[in-house]
């Protein structure tokens, strides 16, 4: 296969996993699943047993769900949002980058000069992601609302 | 970017929702190219020439700055 060849075929996958949208109906499965996912870990605060795999599931779970959300097309999709999906994204990213140098920094700073010092002061993946896409379906609704 | 949609639209008389659904989007797409909040592609630029019958020229123009 010559470069060009090679060139092209990236090219054409690209464009095609970029534009890889889910179905309208699997927002509302989005939504759900984040729904139900979410009061099931504010239950297991309310009991005495959380077991860890639980709540690494749970976690997973609505990670899952806000992707979900974030895939699935709007009622009437066109090229306006899409521009506004990109940009929602764009900021995303951004910000979540901020936060993650961020937090660790203010998390220390709270731990240790207004609070004991934390031992486990670490900064999971579930953090930074719910972050991220929560962002992004924030930013992109209001755009979608100001559009 | 500026743009008289607004004026062809009437000249037709077409509501914001019927031009949308002739060219495949959204009301509020149409809405927010009449307000020059948002500028659209060649694509539908040339589908609005096609539902107003005139070059893409006729009813948008550039402004000094772009």
């Amino acid at each position: 296969m010559d470069t060009k060849k090679i060139i092209e075929c990236e090219r054409t996958k690209i464009e095609k996993w970029s534009e890889f949208q889910l179905p309208n109906r699997w927002k509302t499965i989005g939504v759900l699943l984040c729904l139900v996912t979410y009061l099931t870990m504010i239950g297991l605060k309310f009991t005495d047993s959380e077991p860890l795999w639980l709540k690494e599931v749970l976690r997973k779970l609505l990670l899952i769900g806000f992707l979900i959300v974030i895939l699935s097309k709007e009622k009437i999709e066109d090229e306006m949002l899409g521009a506004l999906r990109a940009k929602a994204f764009t900021l995303a990213f951004i910000i979540g980058v901020l936060y993650a140098l961020a937090q660790p920094l203010i998390d220390n700073l709270v731990h240790n000069f207004i609070y004991e010092p934390n031992p486990d002061n670490d900064f999971s993946y579930f953090q930074l992601l719910s972050f991220m896409l929560l962002i992004q379906i924030m930013f992109f609704e209001v755009l979608k609302r100001n559009r | 970017m500026e743009n008289t949609i607004k004026v062809e639209r009437a000249i037709l008389n077409l509501t914001q929702g019927e031009l949308a659904d002739k060219i495949g989007v959204s009301r509020q797409t149409i809405n927010s190219i009449e307000a020059n909040r948002y500028v659209p592609s060649t694509v539908l630029a040339l589908k609005l020439s096609e539902v107003f019958d005139k070059p893409v020229n006729d009813f948008f123009k550039l402004r000094k700055d772009d």
